[in-house]
C-alpha cells in the first residue's frame, strides 16, 4: 500500500427551481403546522420536482461538478450511487448511476450504489469509493452522486409528530486519488441491527405489494427517540479523530444534516459546538434531502470562504438510529 | 493492491420446493420476439428445476445461507465487522431505502458490524461487492472479517427470465478474512456499460394498474429485447475478454495459468458459447449447476463455486476465475487462488 490519499476535487447541487412552503405541504398532507412544531422543525420551504426525475436532477449535478473541476467525464472511473428514496425504476435491478455513467461519458467507468442508512449512505459511499481510489493506482477519479425524490403526499416525515420535512434534490461530488488538498483522512461507520426499518418503506416491494397506504416513507419515532444517535456519533467522530492523532478540539466545522433545528440543536450541544461551527442555513430553505444534505452544507461552507488549508472538518450523520457515520476532512 | 484477504468460506441455501420446468413455462407468459441465436428457449436451455421459496422471505432465504456460512467457517458473529448484501433483485422491502443487511445484522447477533448493501451491477454484484470490500479492508487495520450475502426470491410468476434463463430462489453468503492463507482475492476487474441501462428493469409500484392489486407485473423484470439482441449480445463476448484480462493482468498471470472457471448457471448455449469463445474445455468450467437448478442471479457465483469446491473440481494451488454479467449493464471478473 503506497498511501496515498484521496480528496475532495470539486461539488455540486442541482435543485428544483420549483419551491412549497412548509405551510402547504403540511396543509396538503391534512396536518396543522403549529408554531411549536415549526419551532421545532425550523423548515420553512423545500424544493420539489416539478416534472423532472431524479437521474435527470443527478446527471445536472455530476455535469456541474466536472464542469468545476474542468475534469472530462471520460476520466471518471467510478460512479458511486448514495441515492436514499426510490428511483424511476426499481433498485437494484436498475440503478441511476448507469444512466449518470452514460450522460457524462464516463464510458471506461463502472458503478457501484449503496443501500440504506439515511443521510450516512454518503459516508458510507465516500468510505468505500477513497479505499477504492486508494488501493488502485489505476484509477484517478470517482463521481459520487446522489439524488433523491420524495413520494407524492409523503414529505412531512412521521406526520402524528412531524420530524422533518423532506425536499427534492441531486448532489454530486469528485473524488481524486492524489489530490492536493481537501483530504479524506477516514471514516468510521456502525450500524445498528435491531433498527434496521427504523426508516423504510413497508410496502410497494415483496413484503407488502398491494396496500398504497404502505408506500410510503415512515419513521419509527419511539425507536428513533430511544436511539443513542448523538452518543454514537460523537464516539465514531472521537474514533476517526483519534486513528489521525487528533481530537475534538481541533476540529474548525462540522457539516450534518438538515433534518431539524430540534436535531441539529441536539448534535451541536452534544458535541459542544460553537453555533458558526456548524452549517444550518440551509434547513430553512430545503428541508431534509437525505445525504444531499452532506454535499449541500459543505458547498455552503466553502462557498462562505469559511474553509482554509488545514482546517479540519467532521461529516457526521446518524442515520435516522440505524447507521451513524463520521468522516474527517483535511482542507 | 489488496491486502492478503482469502475466501475463509462460503454456502449456499436452496429452499426445499422445486418446480419443473415445464410448470414455469406453463404457468407464465413469454415474450415472442425470436432469439439472436438459432436456438429454441424451451426446449434449449438446459434446466431441469428451479427452487421456489415459497411462504420464505427474501431476508429469510439469505439469513439462511449467512447461518451456514457461519456455521461452517465456526466464526463468532460478533467478529464480524463488515456486512454487506449484494442482492441484484428487489427485496422484502424498497432499496435504496432498505437492504436486508440490518435485519442480517440483528438475526446474527453482530453488534460490531456496519450494514450496508451494494445496488449495482445486476449478477456481477458479487464482483463488485468483493472489489469494494477488499478494497475497504485493505485500508482499515480495524477490518478483518466481512459477511458477503445474498438471497433472492422472485415474484411467484417471474422466473422466465426471457430470453435469457429461467430463474430460481436462493441465497448465498461468502466470509472474507484478512491474512487467511487460502483462496485469496488476486485481483478484481468490473465494468459498466452504462449506455446499456434502459435494457433490463424493473417498473416498480409507482407503475402498478391500481385497478387490479392482484397484479404484481410491476414488479416483473422488463426488458428491450431488440436492443439486447442489437446491442448488448455484440458487445458481451468482448466485454467479458476485457474484464478478464484486466484481471489476469493486474495479478500479473497469463489466460494459461487459469485451471478453473466459475461462470452463471444462465443457458447451455450461453455457456457453450463463452467456453467456444475463450477456448475452455468444458472440464475446466463449471456447468452442472445449470441443470440442476438455473439462474440465481448473483449467486451462481457462490453456488457454483462451492459445488465445483466441493465436488473436487477446484484443488488446492488452482487459479479460479469467476466471471459474470449482469444488468447494467456491468461485466465483471475475480481471480481467487486456492
Amino acid at each position: 500500500m503506497d498511501n496515498v490519499k484521496t480528496g475532495i476535487v470539486s461539488a455540486a447541487c442541482r435543485l428544483p427551481e420549483h419551491r412549497r412552503s412548509a405551510m402547504e405541504l403540511f396543509q396538503e398532507e391534512g396536518l396543522n403546522l403549529t408554531s411549536e412544531v415549526a419551532a421545532r422543525l425550523g423548515v420553512e420551504q423545500v424544493p420539489i420536482c416539478n416534472g423532472q426525475s431524479g437521474s435527470d436532477l443527478a446527471v445536472a449535478a455530476s455535469l456541474r461538478c466536472l464542469e468545476n473541476a474542468a475534469v472530462p467525464g471520460s476520466e471518471v472511473d467510478v460512479v458511486v450511487d448514495y441515492t436514499i428514496l426510490p428511483q424511476e425504476w426499481m433498485v437494484p435491478v436498475w440503478n441511476m448511476s448507469g444512466k449518470v455513467q452514460k450522460e457524462v461519458g464516463a464510458e471506461k467507468a463502472f458503478t457501484v450504489g449503496f443501500s440504506g442508512g439515511g443521510s450516512t449512505n454518503f459516508l458510507v459511499a465516500l468510505n468505500y469509493t477513497a479505499a477504492m481510489l486508494e488501493v488502485d493506482d489505476k484509477m484517478k477519479y470517482a463521481l459520487l452522486v446522489g439524488a433523491d425524490v420524495t413520494i407524492p403526499g409523503n414529505r412531512v416525515l412521521n406526520p402524528e409528530s412531524p420530524v422533518s420535512v423532506m425536499g427534492d434534490g441531486a448532489s454530486a461530488m469528485l473524488l481524486q486519488r492524489g489530490a492536493p488538498g481537501r483530504l479524506v483522512l477516514g471514516t468510521e461507520i456502525l450500524s445498528d441491527g435491531a433498527n434496521h426499518d427504523i426508516y423504510y418503506i413497508p410496502g410497494g416491494c415483496l413484503a407488502n405489494p398491494e396496500d398504497p397506504k404502505l408506500y410510503r416513507m415512515v419513521l419509527d419515532k419511539q425507536r428513533y427517540d430511544a436511539a443513542p444517535k448523538t452518543a454514537t456519533m460523537l464516539q465514531l467522530a472521537k474514533d476517526v479523530l483519534d486513528r489521525a492523532g487528533l481530537k475534538l478540539g481541533d476540529v474548525k466545522y462540522v457539516v450534518y444534516p438538515n433534518i431539524s433545528v430540534e436535531d441539529q440543536e441536539a448534535f451541536r450541544t452534544a458535541f459542544g459546538l460553537r453555533p458558526d461551527q456548524i452549517c444550518t442555513s440551509n434547513l430553512a430553505t430545503h428541508g431534509h434531502m437525505q445525504g444531499n444534505d452532506l454535499v449541500l452544507n459543505y458547498l455552503s461552507l466553502s462557498a462562505n470562504g469559511e474553509l482554509q488549508a488545514g482546517d479540519y472538518v467532521l461529516i457526521c450523520s446518524h442515520g435516522m438510529g440505524f447507521m451513524a457515520g463520521a468522516s474527517l476532512i483535511r482542507i | 493492491m489488496f491486502a492478503k484477504i482469502g475466501i475463509l468460506e462460503a454456502a449456499y441455501y436452496l429452499p426445499p420446493t422445486r418446480k419443473p420446468l415445464a410448470d414455469v413455462f406453463r404457468d407464465e407468459q413469454q415474450d415472442e420476439t425470436p432469439l439472436a441465436a438459432n436456438v429454441d428457449f424451451q426446449r434449449d436451455i438446459g434446466i431441469e428445476a428451479v427452487h421456489v421459496a415459497g411462504e420464505e422471505s427474501a431476508s429469510s432465504v439469505a439469513l439462511n445461507a449467512c447461518k451456514k456460512v457461519i456455521e461452517k467457517a465456526k466464526v463468532d458473529p460478533r467478529d464480524i465487522d463488515l456486512i454487506v448484501g449484494f442482492t441484484s433483485i428487489p427485496e422484502d422491502y424498497i432499496a435504496p431505502t432498505w437492504s436486508a443487511a440490518g435485519y442480517v445484522q440483528k438475526e446474527l447477533g453482530a453488534t460490531h458490524a456496519f450494514a450496508t448493501a451494494i445496488n449495482t451491477g445486476g449478477c456481477a454484484s458479487y464482483q463488485q461487492t468483493l472489489k469494494s470490500v477488499c478494497s475497504l479492508m485493505s485500508t482499515n487495520d480495524r477490518l478483518n472479517l466481512a459477511l458477503l450475502f445474498a438471497g433472492d426470491k422472485v415474484p411467484a410468476l417471474n422466473h422466465n427470465y426471457y430470453p435469457i434463463t429461467v430463474v430460481c430462489d436462493g441465497g448465498g453468503a461468502v466470509l472474507l478474512k484478512k491474512n487467511h492463507d487460502r483462496n485469496l482475492i488476486l485481483s478484481v476487474e468490473v465494468i459498466t456499460a452504462g449506455k446499456l441501462h434502459d435494457v433490463w428493469w424493473v417498473p416498480g409500484f409507482p407503475h402498478r394498474n391500481p385497478d387490479k392489486p392482484e397484479d404484481h407485473s410491476w414488479m416483473h423484470v422488463a426488458g428491450d429485447i431488440k436492443r439486447f439482441n442489437t446491442e448488448l449480445i455484440p458487445i458481451n463476448l468482448l466485454m467479458f475478454r476485457k474484464v478478464i484480462r484486466g484481471a489476469l493482468q493486474r495479478a500479473g498471470k497469463k489466460p494459461a495459468d487459469v485451471k478453473y472457471y466459475v461462470y452463471p448457471t444462465f443457458s447451455s448455449w450461453d455457456q457453450k458459447a463463452f467456453c467456444r469463445a475463450f477456448t475452455i474445455p468444458p472440464e475446466k468450467m463449471f456447468t452442472a449447476g445449470l441443470q440442476r437448478h438455473g439462474h440465481l442471479q448473483e449467486t451462481d457465483m457462490v453456488i457454483d463455486y462451492v459445488d465445483a469446491r466441493d465436488e473436487g473440481y477446484i484443488h488446492p494451488g488452482d487459479l479460479v476465475m469467476l466471471t459474470t454479467n449482469g444488468a447494467g449493464f456491468s461485466w465483471g471478473a475475480a481471480l481467487v487462488q486456492h
